[in-house]
């Protein structure tokens, strides 16, 4: 097919598919309110875990798990999840929350937004994992 | 010697046909609440993917298509482009597919180049787009060359891998459950091919047939998919990204890291880079058949069922 056919053809339907998706609904982020359901999905992602507590961020979006072998964090990635053990994790406070860079070229960074009081327990959880 | 051969580059002509069948399976799931799910990102994320893929093809095609047409010079055979002659190029480059698809899943190297396709958590006609950027850095090239030097026209061997890569589109879906028997027992469907994709235990490392699934079952990879155990999408540990350049590179940017670590010897490096994916050089990590064995542990009842036959106790 003529690039200048093949290009136009491309691009729009990308542009008109991703367009339509969010028209239709389908941008939604996954709703991890529910303990029970953030603990199902950090077993899906480590099967030999047993969750022993979770804590979540100021807007929901991310879960501090206390795990059988060790802590880690679980967040929304579009309408699913997904998780690394915090002994990977570079954490950086600020006024607003946390920001968690990970070791790992397939793990964006990622932004807690946490209140300042909330701060001081999901570092020593994070960086006492870190340690081990 | 047949020369001057050209066939259509039916990938591209096939792009109408891609966006017209992703549009009819959102409003099928749309409509009907079933048949799969759909997610912005996931979806744009895929799409950007194929749209890369294309691109790859038409900077680095060429490096291909000069290695294909140096074998063909050198060999003495030249089939032909009679019908009969393509439909036998069709099933021997289906069975290189096979062997090049099991490579990418048991060999780093080329996992890094295969694995982005496996990088979504969702199972629907994108994710068929979700294709590499970096597939000609794996050199699996050299598998076509036994077919060039048997005297297939390079170009008929290429359109026949394109018409492959067409067929297996239509099988990235939930829309389609099982078809007829007889179709199931020779052909790669929608349901074999949702296994493949599965990141559980069972569905680990198998189904790798292109076309025709009776690869799969002559060499030893076919699991069926269980209605008693819905397929878990992704990748064993999946990403946290939906960038692009991220998905692309990220297993090429982990064999260099693993590569570059300090203290190993040198077959430890190698290693790092030809041994299947989750090897490690001090068993921190976890091939196939540990996490079989591990599954088994939690589950000792499927044990001996599809999937867990070989595992060792």
């Amino acid at each position: 097919m003529p690039l200048q056919i093949l290009l136009p053809l491309v691009v729009g339907g990308i542009a008109g598919i991703a367009v339509l998706l969010h028209l239709l609904g389908y941008s939604r982020q996954v709703d991890l309110s529910d303990p029970s359901f953030v603990a199902a999905q950090w077993c899906r992602e480590f099967p030999d875990d047993q969750v022993e507590a979770i804590a979540m961020s100021d807007d929901g979006r991310v879960a501090l798990v206390h795990a059988s072998s060790g802590a880690g964090l679980l967040w929304a990635a579009g309408a699913d999840t997904t998780a690394r053990r915090a002994d990977c994790a570079e954490v950086t406070p600020d006024a607003t929350g946390l920001t968690v860079r990970f070791d790992d070229y397939g793990a964006a960074q990622l932004r807690i937004s946490l209140p300042p009081q909330d701060q001081p327990h999901w570092i020593n959880t994070l960086t006492a994992s870190e340690a081990t | 010697m047949t020369a001057n051969i050209t066939f259509p580059d039916v990938v591209s002509w096939a792009v109408p046909l891609f966006i017209a069948a992703i549009l009819a399976e959102l409003f099928w799931i749309h409509a009907t609440g079933r048949g799969g799910r759909y997610e912005t990102r996931d979806a744009f994320t895929s799409l950007i993917m194929g749209a890369g893929n294309i691109a790859s093809g038409i900077l680095l095609g060429f490096i291909a298509y000069g290695f294909f047409m140096v074998l063909w010079q050198i060999t003495p055979l030249d089939l032909g482009t009679s019908w009969m002659v393509i439909a036998i190029c069709f099933v021997l480059d289906d069975l290189r597919y096979y062997w090049v698809h099991r490579f990418g899943h048991r060999i780093r190297w080329v996992w890094a180049s295969h694995v982005n396709h496996h990088s979504s958590q969702h199972y629907n006609l994108t994710t068929a787009l979700r294709q590499t950027w970096t597939g000609y850095f794996t050199f699996m090239m050299v598998v076509r060359a036994p077919l060039i030097l048997l005297g297939f026209h390079p170009a008929m061997v290429l359109f026949c891998g394109g018409l492959n890569l067409i067929y297996q589109f239509w099988i990235h879906t939930e829309a389609i459950n099982r078809l007829p028997r007889w179709f199931e027992a020779v052909m790669n469907t929608p349901s074999h091919h949702r296994a493949h994709h599965g990141r559980n235990a069972r569905y680990l490392d198998c189904n790798y047939a292109g076309v025709f699934i009776i690869w799969d079952r002559i060499f030893g990879t076919f699991v069926p998919e269980l209605d008693s155990e819905k397929v878990d999408y992704g990748l064993v540990h999946n990403l946290a990204t939906f960038n692009p350049i991220r998905i692309a590179f990220h297993e090429w940017v982990a064999i260099f890291r693993d590569m570059a670590q300090p203290g190993l010897t040198l077959r430890q490096r190698l290693m790092y880079a030809v041994a299947p994916p989750g090897w490690s050089h001090d068993g921190s990590r976890d091939m196939t058949p540990v996490l079989k064995a591990k599954h088994l542990a939690r589950h000792p009842e499927d044990r001996g069922t599809p999937g867990f036959e070989e595992t060792a106790p």
